[in-house]
């Protein structure tokens, strides 16, 4: 809408946006909200809240509203609130650490006892029993005759 | 009449406090309509904006006790609440997208919108919806704030938990914004039919 068409409309409907034709309220709010006037941030909010409307059923959100009262259920979600907050975030990630940190000492623990006993038998110069680990090549000297 | 309104706004509160269901729903016949239009157009998801108004109003009627008209008005304290619902629902989505349990991207808020390009008039209105939908997050919080809830700037500080100060910079940019998609939607206009 030009100036010259906004200043005709007003002069035919009046100063009242809201009294003019309503396909021409959005190109004269929109015609206000650009043109730096005054009154310009209260016309683009006007004109926000008309384009941000949204239809719904009162009756329908009332009826809901007053099952879920009912169901003494305010939170459908699977997920708990906590959780996506950034505390319950944060406690989540600090128990995965320390989840992960144990299980890791646990592996690490017995990974430690199987070399230990293989260290304890090779400084004892003996063969390791023939139970899935690897067998300690004997001294290729022991035993032959001197 | 805004005043009325509030003492209105603050004697419902009163009665639902007292377990009053009818309160409730004329609590909800006053405010549902903003409370949903700020959501839907804050979250731009339809569905997760009626679900949280549900919330909403469940969270007022156990809490309703809560409220201090002292502190600030009714529709202050019910748009607090929308807004922190509204936060906390967008965490959620995007906690669960990120997992891959919901790739639903945003829904569009308005099912009109292929009939409204058929005039000029909502073709407007369609342009400032989508220059809500790109402006940042707290911008477009403070907005639709001012223009949905239509409260002021202290109302916004409290409901954001900002100073005004900040509030006032947001509103600035917001609309700087906006009428920059405006302007732009226009001369692509001015250009296609030239």
């Amino acid at each position: 809408m030009t100036r010259e068409e906004f200043e005709n409309n007003r002069r035919r409907f009046g100063d009242d946006i809201d009294a003019w034709p309503a396909p021409l309220r959005g190109p004269a709010l929109a015609f206000m909200a650009l043109n730096g006037d005054a009154d310009s941030d209260t016309a683009l909010d006007r004109f926000v809240r008309q384009a941000a409307l949204v239809e719904g059923d009162d009756r329908a959100l009332a009826r809901k509203v007053m099952a879920r009262i009912e169901r003494g259920a305010a939170r459908p979600s699977l997920l708990p609130r906590f959780l996506v907050a950034p505390a319950g975030i944060a406690a989540c990630a600090v128990a995965v650490l320390v989840a992960a940190t144990l299980a890791g000492y646990q592996v690490a623990r017995l990974q430690d006892q199987f070399q230990d006993s293989e260290l304890l038998a090779l400084a004892a110069g003996a063969k390791l029993p023939d139970d899935g680990g690897p067998a300690i090549a004997a001294d290729p000297g022991e035993g032959d005759a001197l | 009449m805004a005043d009325e309104a509030s003492r209105g706004d603050d004697e419902l509160l009163a009665r639902i406090a007292a377990g009053g269901q009818a309160a409730l729903s004329e609590l909800m016949a006053r405010h549902g309509r903003g409370l949903r239009t700020f959501a839907t157009r804050y979250l731009g998801h339809a569905a997760d904006a009626e679900d949280v108004v549900q919330e909403v109003f469940v969270t007022v009627w156990k809490q309703a006790a809560r409220f201090d008209p002292g502190r600030g008005r009714a529709s202050t304290w019910l748009y607090r609440i929308t807004a922190n619902r509204c936060i906390d629902q967008r965490r959620r989505r995007a906690l669960r997208t990120f997992f891959g349990l919901d790739d639903i991207g945003e829904e569009p808020a308005a099912p009109e919108a292929n009939a409204e390009t058929a005039t000029a008039a909502r073709q407007e209105l369609a342009i400032v919806r989508d220059g809500l939908s790109r402006l940042p997050e707290r911008q477009r919080m403070a907005l639709l704030l001012r223009a949905v809830g239509e409260l002021d700037i202290t109302a916004i500080a409290q409901v954001m938990g900002a100073s005004t100060g900040s509030v006032e910079q947001l509103l600035v940019r917001g609309r700087r914004a906006l009428r920059d998609h405006l302007a732009d939607a226009a001369r692509g206009r001015e250009r296609k039919s030239s």
